[in-house]
C-alpha cells in the first residue's frame, strides 16, 4: 500500500469524563509540536460523565481544518458506541481498540489492532486505571504514526503542569503503549507523519479565549455573565486574565465581574454599565439571547453602547447544547420587538476573535448601540492556530460623549437625541456629570429625550436610527474576498465555515468550476459585497443552519436586480461542517440552476 | 421679598424638583415624590451625584417628577436592579435612588429584587406599593392582602408577598415600611436610607385613588390611617447639624448611627423595637398581618456590611473615568501573553 503522508483523519471514541480529553490534546499538541498542520474537534455530550464523546483529529499538509469526511484511524474505547462506530468505517481503516472492553473487533476488511489497555493501566495504578487507559492509545498511535517522543513528553508536561506524579505516570503509560504496539502489532502503517518546519511563533488557542483576551485589550470594565455552554469558557478566560492584565495603579482591578442571576440580568448590567459610561459586556448562547431580547430593544431605542457575544450552539430551544450551528444570525441582527437592527461582528479565525473582541467596544461606543459578537461552539471551544495576537492598531473610540460644561456650551441646541452632525449619531452626557441630565427611557421620546407619542417625532426617530446603523456598513470589517479572475461561481459564507472553505473550494474546482469566495465579517453588510455579487454569474450563500439566515437577510436588503443569481445552501446537523457534505450540496444546487 | 431658603450646599429647593406629574390627582405616589425632593434637598445632596432608577408602571414614571438635575433611567419592567448593578460597577461614586412598584418588584422583577439584596447593592429602593396594577387598569398585584377588596371586582383570596419580611429574611441591610400619608415618618426614613451604605428598602403603602381607595381595600387612605401600627417616632439628625443642638425627647429613645455620620433617633411608642433584631422585625410584621394592621417604621438595620462593589477589589477611580492608558493593557503585556502561549 502506498504511504500517505500528513493526510488523514483520526477519530477517538471514548466516554465523557474518563480523562480522554487530556489524551486527545496530547496527541493534537504533539503533532502540532512537530510542525504538522493539524486541527482537533471535540464532539462532546451535554453530560458530566458517561455519555459518548468523539475527538476528531485532522492532519493535512494542505491545511484543511474541517473534520475529514472519512475516518482513516479509529480508536475504540467506548462500549456504548463501539458497534456503530465500527460498522460505519470504510474498508482499510486502521482500528486501535481496548481489548479489555471485551467487545468484538470483527471487521476483517479493516486492520484491527488490540491492546489490553485497562489491564496495563491497572499495573501502573489500580485506582486510576480508567483514566490512565486512555494514555495507552496515545502510545499505540505514536508507534503507528511515528509521533516524536520528545514532543509527547513536552505536551504531557504542559497538560499536567506542576503535577510531577501525574506527568511521570502518564509518560510511563504512553511508553508502555508504544512498546506494546511495537512488540505485538505486526502491521506497517501506511499513514505517516512527517515533521514540518514549525514556526516558533505559532500556537493553538480556543476562539473563546481569544475573544476574552481581545475584550481585555478593548478595555472591558464590566463582565456580567450567566453560565451556559458553549460560552462559559469565554467568561472564565476573562476572569482568569483580569489579575494579570487588568490591574490598576493602586493594585485594584479595572474590570468588575458579576455572575448574574440569569441572562436578563446580565444584559441589564451591560446596559447599566454602558449608560454610566463604562465598557460592559456579556457572553451567552442562543437561549440567553432569547431571554435578553427585551433589553436588546432598549439598547437600540435608548441608544446605549454594550457588547454581547453569542457563541452559537444548535437550536431551537435547548436543542443540541454541545453541538455547533450558525443558527442565531437573524435573531442577533433583528433581536427584540418592533423594528430593530443591530451590528453583528462575525470572526472566522482566532486572530479575528481577538481583533473583534477589542473593536466591538469601539463600534458600540461610536454608534451608541448594542454590538453582537457572533461565534459558535466550533470556533469557540476548539483549538486553532495563530502566530500571535496583534496589539490594537487604533486608539479607543469613546464616541460622542460631552464631558465638560465648555463642550456643552459650545454646542448650539444640544439635545440627547438631536442629530447635529447628520450621521444619525447624537451626543450624550453621562450620569454623575451634571451635564444636560435626562431621564433615559424605552418609551417614545423627542430630540431632547422628553416623553413623546407624537407620530412625526416617533417616525423621525426610527428613520434616524436606521440611518445611524446604515452608516456603520462601511466602517465595520469588510468582507474578505478570494477572487478568481474568471470566477463564474461566487460563494458567500461567514464565521467558522472559514475552516472548511478551502477544502470545499478545492472539491468544487476539481469538478471544473472556477470558484471565488467572499467571507462576510459583519452586518449590516459592507458595500463591497454587492460588487462581489455583481462580478459573478451565480452566487451561493453557504451557511451552517437549516433556513439560510444570511441568505434571507441579503434577499431583504440587496438591490432587486441581484436577487435572481442568489442561491442558498444551508445545512446543519450539529456537527462542524465536513467539506464534501457541503461541496456536494453546492454542486446539486448549481446543477438545478443550469 | 421673602428670603430664598438654601440648603447646606446653598441650593434652593427648586434645584431638586422635577417635571409635572401625569399621575391621577391625589395619587400617593406624588406625595412620595415630594418627600424625595424634600429629603434630598434637606440632606444637601448634590443632585448631579444622584442616579434615578425605575422600572415600568405608575411608580416608575415618577423619576420624571423629581430631581430634574439628576440623570435617570426608566428601564424595563422589573429589571431596574440589574441596570443599577451595571451602572454601580462602573461608577461606584453615583448615589442610586430607585423607585419601583409592587407589580414591578413583587411579580415580574422579584428575582432581580432578591439578587440585588443578596449583593447588598448600594442603593435606595423605594417601593410605591398600592396592591394594584394601575396602568393596565386595576388588576390585583401580588402584595395585596388576603381579604382586601379593590373598588371593582371580587375580594382577593391569595396570600400576599410581604416584601419587607422577604427583605429581612434575605439579610437586607436596611428595611423599612411607611405610608405615603405619613410625611414626617417617610421623610426621616428616606433621609436615613440616603445616609445608609448598602441596600435600603422602603416599602411605602401608597393608596391608588382610582382603583383601590375604597374602605374595603387594606391599602386605602382611610384603612391605613386607622390601622397604622407605628413602631417608633423617627427623627433624622443630619451629620452637619451637631447632635447636642437637637432637642432631646422626653420619653425613652435609642439612636442609630448612619454611614455618612447622620443619626436616626427612634422614640419608643409602646413596646420598644430593636431594629438590629431580625427575628423581632419578622415577628412585628407577622403579628401586624394577623391583626390586619400595617407595621411602619425602621424594621431592620444591619450596618457595615460589604456592598456589591466592595468584594471585587476594584481600583479607586470609578471604572468609567479611567484613561485609555489605565484601561487598555500595554503592548508589552500582549507580547508577554503571546510569548507565554508560544512557550507552552
Amino acid at each position: 500500500m502506498s504511504r500517505i503522508i500528513n493526510d488523514f483523519t483520526i477519530n477517538v471514541a471514548t466516554a465523557n469524563g474518563t480523562g480522554s480529553q487530556s489524551s486527545n490534546l496530547i496527541i493534537l499538541h504533539s503533532m502540532f509540536e512537530m510542525g504538522v498542520p493539524v486541527s482537533g474537534k471535540n464532539l462532546f455530550p451535554s453530560n458530566i460523565s458517561g455519555l459518548p464523546t468523539w475527538f476528531i483529529i485532522r492532519v493535512s499538509d494542505k491545511g484543511y481544518q474541517a473534520p475529514g469526511d472519512d475516518t482513516n484511524l479509529q480508536i475504540l474505547m467506548n462500549k456504548e458506541t463501539w458497534e456503530k462506530d465500527l460498522a460505519s468505517l470504510n474498508p482499510g481503516t486502521v482500528v486501535i481498540y481496548n481489548e479489555d472492553a471485551k467487545m468484538p473487533a470483527d471487521r476483517d476488511d479493516c486492520i484491527c489492532l488490540g491492546m489490553p489497555m485497562t489491564k496495563m493501566a491497572r499495573g501502573i495504578n489500580p485506582k486510576l486505571a480508567r483514566l490512565m487507559a486512555n494514555m495507552y492509545y496515545v502510545g499505540g498511535l505514536a508507534h503507528l504514526l511515528g509521533i516524536d517522543e520528545d514532543a509527547i513528553e513536552k505536551c504531557v508536561e504542559q497538560q499536567f503542569r506542576g503535577k510531577e506524579k501525574a506527568i511521570e505516570l502518564n509518560i510511563r503509560a504512553i511508553s508502555e503503549g508504544r512498546a506494546y504496539a511495537a512488540e505485538n502489532w505486526d502491521f506497517d502503517c501506511h499513514f505517516d507523519l512527517e515533521a514540518r518546519e514549525k514556526s516558533s511563533d505559532t500556537f493553538l488557542i480556543e476562539g473563546n479565549e481569544a475573544i476574552g483576551l481581545g475584550s481585555i485589550y478593548g478595555g472591558i470594565n464590566m463582565l456580567s455573565w450567566y453560565p451556559i455552554t458553549p460560552s462559559s469558557s469565554l467568561a472564565e478566560s476573562i476572569i482568569s486574565w483580569i489579575p494579570k492584565l487588568k490591574e490598576g495603579e493602586d493594585g485594584g482591578v479595572t474590570c468588575a465581574v458579576v455572575q448574574a442571576e440569569d441572562e436578563l440580568a446580565a444584559a441589564g448590567m451591560v446596559l447599566g454599565a454602558g449608560w454610566a459610561g463604562g465598557r460592559g459586556m456579556t457572553c451567552t448562547s442562543g437561549p440567553g439571547i432569547s431571554l435578553m431580547s427585551e433589553f436588546i430593544g432598549l439598547f437600540y431605542f435608548s441608544e446605549v453602547p454594550g457588547v454581547i457575544w453569542d457563541i452559537n450552539r444548535t437550536g431551537p430551544s435547548t436543542g443540541l447544547p454541545t453541538r455547533t450551528q450558525q443558527g442565531d444570525l437573524s435573531m442577533c441582527y433583528e433581536a427584540s420587538h418592533g423594528d430593530t437592527q443591530h451590528i453583528v461582528l462575525i470572526p472566522g479565525t482566532v486572530d479575528e476573535c481577538f481583533e473583534f473582541g477589542w473593536r466591538s467596544f469601539d463600534y458600540a461606543e461610536r454608534f451608541q448601540t448594542l454590538v453582537f459578537g457572533f461565534g459558535d461552539l466550533d470556533l469557540g471551544m476548539n483549538r486553532w492556530s495563530t502566530s500571535g495576537f496583534e496589539y490594537p492598531s487604533e486608539k479607543m473610540d469613546r464616541g460622542k460623549v460631552i464631558r465638560t460644561q465648555d463642550e456643552l456650551d459650545a454646542m448650539a441646541n444640544f439635545g440627547r437625541y438631536r442629530d447635529v452632525d447628520g450621521d444619525g449619531i447624537a451626543y450624550r452626557t453621562l450620569p454623575g456629570s451634571g451635564l444636560a441630565p435626562i431621564l433615559y427611557r424605552g418609551t417614545g421620546h423627542d430630540e431632547d429625550g422628553i416623553y413623546s407619542e407624537d407620530p412625526q417625532v416617533y417616525q423621525a426617530t426610527m428613520e434616524r436610527l436606521r440611518r445611524k446603523i446604515d452608516g456603520a456598513r462601511d466602517v465595520l470589517p469588510a468582507p474578505l474576498l478570494r477572487e478568481e479572475p474568471d470566477g463564474d461561481v461566487g460563494i458567500i459564507f461567514y464565521g467558522s465555515m472559514e475552516n472548511s472553505i478551502v477544502e470545499i473550494d478545492d472539491i468544487l474546482e476539481q469538478s471544473g468550476l472556477s470558484v471565488s469566495t467572499c467571507r462576510v465579517r459583519a452586518l449590516p453588510y459592507h458595500s463591497d459585497l454587492e460588487g462581489f455579487i455583481e462580478r459573478h454569474e451565480r452566487v451561493v450563500v453557504l451557511e451552517i443552519n437549516r433556513d439560510g439566515q444570511l441568505y434571507g437577510i441579503l434577499r431583504k436588503e440587496l438591490p432587486v436586480h441581484l436577487l435572481p443569481k442568489m442561491h442558498s445552501v444551508a445545512y446543519s446537523d450539529g456537527l462542524p461542517p465536513r467539506a464534501r457534505e457541503y461541496a456536494e450540496r453546492i454542486l446539486r444546487v448549481l446543477e438545478g440552476v443550469e | 421679598m421673602k428670603p430664598v431658603k438654601l440648603n447646606v450646599i446653598n441650593l434652593e429647593k427648586s434645584e431638586y424638583t422635577g417635571g409635572k406629574s401625569s399621575l391621577c390627582p391625589g395619587c400617593g405616589h406624588d406625595q412620595i415624590s415630594n418627600v424625595i425632593i424634600q429629603a434630598a434637598w434637606e440632606n444637601g445632596i448634590e443632585p448631579e451625584g444622584i442616579a434615578k432608577m425605575s422600572g415600568i408602571g405608575c411608580s416608575s414614571k415618577t423619576p420624571a417628577y423629581f430631581l430634574s438635575k439628576s440623570h435617570g433611567f426608566n428601564t424595563v419592567h422589573g429589571r431596574m436592579p440589574s441596570v443599577t448593578t451595571g451602572a454601580n460597577m462602573v461608577n461606584k461614586s453615583l448615589s442610586f435612588l430607585a423607585v419601583s412598584g409592587d407589580g414591578d418588584t413583587a411579580s415580574i422583577g422579584i428575582g432581580q429584587f432578591i439578587h440585588a439584596i443578596r449583593r447588598n447593592l448600594d442603593m435606595v429602593y423605594i417601593i410605591e406599593n398600592n396592591g394594584v396594577y394601575g396602568l393596565t387598569k386595576g388588576q390585583y398585584s401580588a402584595t395585596v392582602e388576603k381579604g382586601s377588596k379593590k373598588k371593582k371586582g371580587s375580594v382577593n383570596e391569595q396570600a400576599p408577598i410581604d416584601l419587607c419580611a422577604m427583605a429581612v429574611n434575605l439579610g437586607c441591610t436596611f428595611v423599612a415600611r411607611s405610608f405615603s400619608g405619613s410625611k414626617k415618618q417617610l421623610t426621616a426614613l428616606v433621609k436615613a436610607a440616603m445616609s445608609h451604605r448598602g441596600m435600603a428598602v422602603i416599602d411605602v403603602i401608597s393608596p391608588c385613588v382610582t382603583f383601590a381607595n375604597n374602605d374595603e381595600s387594606y391599602r386605602s387612605y382611610n384603612y391605613v390611617k386607622g390601622n397604622d401600627e407605628v413602631l417608633h417616632i423617627l427623627d433624622y439628625i443630619p451629620h452637619f447639624s451637631p447632635l447636642e443642638e437637637v432637642d432631646v425627647p422626653e420619653g425613652e429613645y435609642s439612636e442609630i448611627s448612619l454611614f455618612d455620620g447622620s443619626t436616626l433617633r427612634l422614640e419608643t411608642v409602646g413596646e420598644e423595637h430593636d431594629p438590629t433584631d431580625a427575628v423581632a422585625a419578622l415577628r412585628a410584621i407577622h403579628e401586624g398581618t394577623a391583626e390586619g394592621s400595617h407595621v411602619t417604621g425602621l424594621l431592620y438595620y444591619n450596618p457595615n456590611q460589604p456592598t456589591a462593589t466592595d468584594e471585587l477589589g476594584l481600583t479607586e477611580t470609578p471604572l468609567m473615568a479611567l484613561s485609555e492608558e489605565q484601561n487598555r493593557p500595554s503592548k508589552e503585556s500582549l507580547e508577554m501573553v503571546n510569548a507565554g502561549f508560544r512557550a507552552k
